[in-house]
């Protein structure tokens, strides 16, 4: 340092920087300022006068109001930590757009870290929704096909609305002056859980500016725990235009499990056709039209198993032929009835000749308990209306036991395959109610 | 004396030192708020410039910090306003012997450097046919532009590589790229032409380039940025 200064140095701002306390110039109510001189404007909590700080540091009016004071959801000069930045909120501005005839306010917390400058806290009053704003290290580029969106740092950003937001309420202090009655152009763009907005403000000197902001989804239960807020936040309703889907953020969960159930089932319809063995407990290839019956053992004692009756029948011409098959527990005596049906139907309508049915027939049925039965067949055999009834059909009948029942391999992949498709439907519900709240709803 | 001075210089006015560094041109005394200027080996008294206002600014004189590994400190401050706010420009000087602006506006950084006029001479519109919105192409960076105003030098403190006469109103647009890039361009106090001085860089945050030391404020406390060396 020099010998002898002529006088010490006075403003080299190694000082700290203080909080002051003054009097509003418009209604002498008392105002703090904590925004360090970083402040262009301060709103006088009590009146409403928008106030700016001279460069004596006098406030002068820039605007004067009268007007009640307003409850913000939160209060000015709370302070709170959120992404592990503490800050307080200095100012508050309410604003509002209107889309077709109807009003949405909302009210912006102005939040302030001296090292790490500003964000925003945005809080939605219509919904109760919450998000977090920051400046924009950048710009986003707009892309020029399909749904009109801006991309970021290669994220894609999709146009979710554009409004003109008007300021209707100010409270506190801002490092640019804001006036009620102001306007912006906004336009939101988002890639939940964020956001970039663009606003776009001419100033009345022919000043223009832009500014991007990137915004991202806070809960309401997040804002309520870093500014220890009392009680409970405001309820939200829908879905916020950040708010993450759940089915999105769970859907690489829910295949991954969809694979593995998939190479569990894929194994487990091996195994299970490996265990069948398919195996032929009666067949009769020359059966008339008489009744026959024959003892047969279908099965282990004690277990069940699944039978499969295959019935043929031919040759028929516009004829149908039935059996009718019971099997007769030697042990319980109770029954198990089951019948076949073969058909053949043909002839000519409006010039094309048509022919249906078919003369073989596959049934199954499960739950059959192992042991020795009594087999009853019973055939019936008709023909169309004015034509005789056949008189020497040949029939067979094959029975086999333990045969693949598809149905044990296919609702279990039904079953599979609902997870997926359940989940990617709720994710379409859940961006379907989200984006009703944009520009782009169905219904507006 | 700091060992990097140059033959001590004095305030004309005051007769306090004034340590000229650099390629500073300019130098607010900071006893007396006299501009100091050199050319050469003459110093001229400018006058004194209008008070600087606290703008609540956590940037000091002699704050460091390291941009891409080089090493700069914070040799001089301009402050602009606008109709409706102001901003600073700090002045700093690279260990290499380059220097560069770090712009300071409503918590929002970037440090730049001068290019060449040739960069952009005649390749952008004139100012008042530029636009907020418009993109264009500057040394190869597409840019949009964010920010067109005039503003008026209104103080300033420490060393500067130019003269500035308080209150000139000059004219600027500030443009940021795809990728983080931030270019001001810089039309001067006639607009009428296409001509700015560009001033390319990046938009940065303090934590990024580490600055300390840095001011204090009541009621808060400054522990270091993560993983970077606190103010001592």
């Amino acid at each position: 340092m020099a010998a002898h200064p002529p006088q010490a140095p006075r403003k080299l701002f190694r000082e700290p920087a203080q909080t002051e306390s003054v009097q509003c110039p418009a209604c002498g109510a008392p105002i703090t300022l904590r925004g360090f001189g970083a402040i262009e404007q301060v709103s006088c909590s009590h009146c409403g006068s928008e106030l700016s700080p001279a460069d004596s540091g006098a406030l002068q009016i820039l605007q004067q109001h009268q007007r009640q004071r307003q409850q913000s959801v939160l209060p000015l000069y709370a302070r709170g930590t959120l992404d592990g930045i503490e800050s307080e909120i200095i100012g508050i501005v309410w604003r509002q757009c209107e889309v077709d005839g109807v009003v949405y306010p909302w009210q912006e917390f102005l939040l302030f870290n001296p090292y790490k400058g500003y964000r925003w806290l945005v809080y939605q009053m219509t919904d109760g929704q919450w998000s977090l704003g920051g400046a924009l290290a950048g710009a986003p580029k707009a892309q020029a096909s399909g749904h009109k969106a801006v991309v970021f740092k290669k994220e894609r950003f999709k146009h979710f609305q554009t409004s003109v937001a008007h300021v209707s309420y100010v409270e506190g202090e801002f490092p640019w002056q804001v006036r009620h009655g102001d306007h912006a152009i906004a336009h939101d763009y988002v890639a939940p859980p964020v956001g970039i907005s663009i606003e776009e403000q001419t100033t009345e000197e022919g000043g223009a500016d832009v500014n991007f902001t990137q915004m991202q989804y806070i809960s309401a239960a997040d804002v309520w725990k870093a500014f220890g807020a009392p009680g409970s936040p405001p309820r939200t309703s829908g879905v916020g235009n950040l708010q993450p889907n759940p089915w999105k953020k769970g859907a690489a969960l829910l295949w991954a499990t969809f694979a593995i159930m998939i190479v569990v089932w894929i194994g487990a319809c091996w195994m299970y056709l490996q265990a069948r063995d398919n195996q032929v407990v009666f067949e009769k290839n020359d059966l008339g039209l008489q009744p026959f019956s024959q003892e047969i053992e279908v099965g282990e004692k004690g277990e069940t198993t699944t039978l499969e009756l295959k019935f043929t029948a031919r040759p028929l011409s516009n004829q149908w032929a039935y059996v009718d098959v019971m099997l007769v527990s030697q042990v319980s005596e109770e029954a198990i009835g089951f019948g076949a049906t073969a058909e053949e139907w043909h002839g000519v309508s409006g010039g094309e000749s048509w022919r249906e049915g078919s003369n073989t027939e596959t049934v199954t049925v499960g739950g059959v308990e192992g042991g020795k039965y009594l087999l009853q067949i019973t055939p019936q055999a008709g023909a169309a209306a004015g034509k005789p009834a056949p008189t020497d059909l040949k029939l067979a009948v094959r029975i086999r036991r333990d045969v693949v029942l598809l149905r044990y391999m296919v609702l279990p992949l039904l079953f599979i395959i609902a997870f997926p498709i359940i989940g990617f439907m709720a994710g379409r519900v859940f961006e379907g109610r989200r984006w009703a709240n944009s520009d782009y709803a169905p219904s507006s | 004396m700091d060992p990097y001075a140059q033959p001590q210089i004095q305030c004309p006015q005051c007769g306090a030192p004034a340590p000229f560094r650099g390629a500073a041109v300019s130098l607010v005394c900071e006893f007396c708020d006299s501009t100091v200027v050199r050319t050469g080996v003459d110093i001229k008294l400018v006058g004194k410039v209008s008070a600087l206002v606290d703008n609540g600014s956590p940037i000091i004189l002699g704050s460091r910090g390291r941009h891409h590994g080089t090493p700069f400190e914070v040799m001089g401050r301009l402050q602009v306003s606008y109709s409706r706010g102001n901003w600073n420009e700090w002045y700093v000087e690279f260990a290499d012997g380059t220097v560069g602006w770090l712009a300071d506006a409503q918590g929002q950084y970037s440090i730049v450097r001068v290019k060449d006029q040739s960069v952009v001479a005649g390749r952008v519109p004139t100012y008042p046919e530029l636009d907020v919105n418009m993109v264009l192409t500057i040394d190869g960076i597409e840019a949009v532009v964010v920010d067109r105003r005039g503003g008026a030098y209104k103080g300033a403190e420490g060393q500067l590589p130019f003269e500035a006469e308080p209150g000139m109103i000059f004219h600027g647009v500030d443009l940021r790229g795809w990728n983080g890039e931030f270019i001001s361009l810089d039309y001067g106090t006639n607009p009428n032409h296409a001509s700015p001085v560009p001033y390319m860089g990046e938009a940065i945050d303090l934590a990024e380039v580490g600055l300390h030391p840095l001011r204090q404020f009541e009621g808060w406390r400054f522990t270091g940025w993560q993983g970077q060396p606190g103010p001592t």
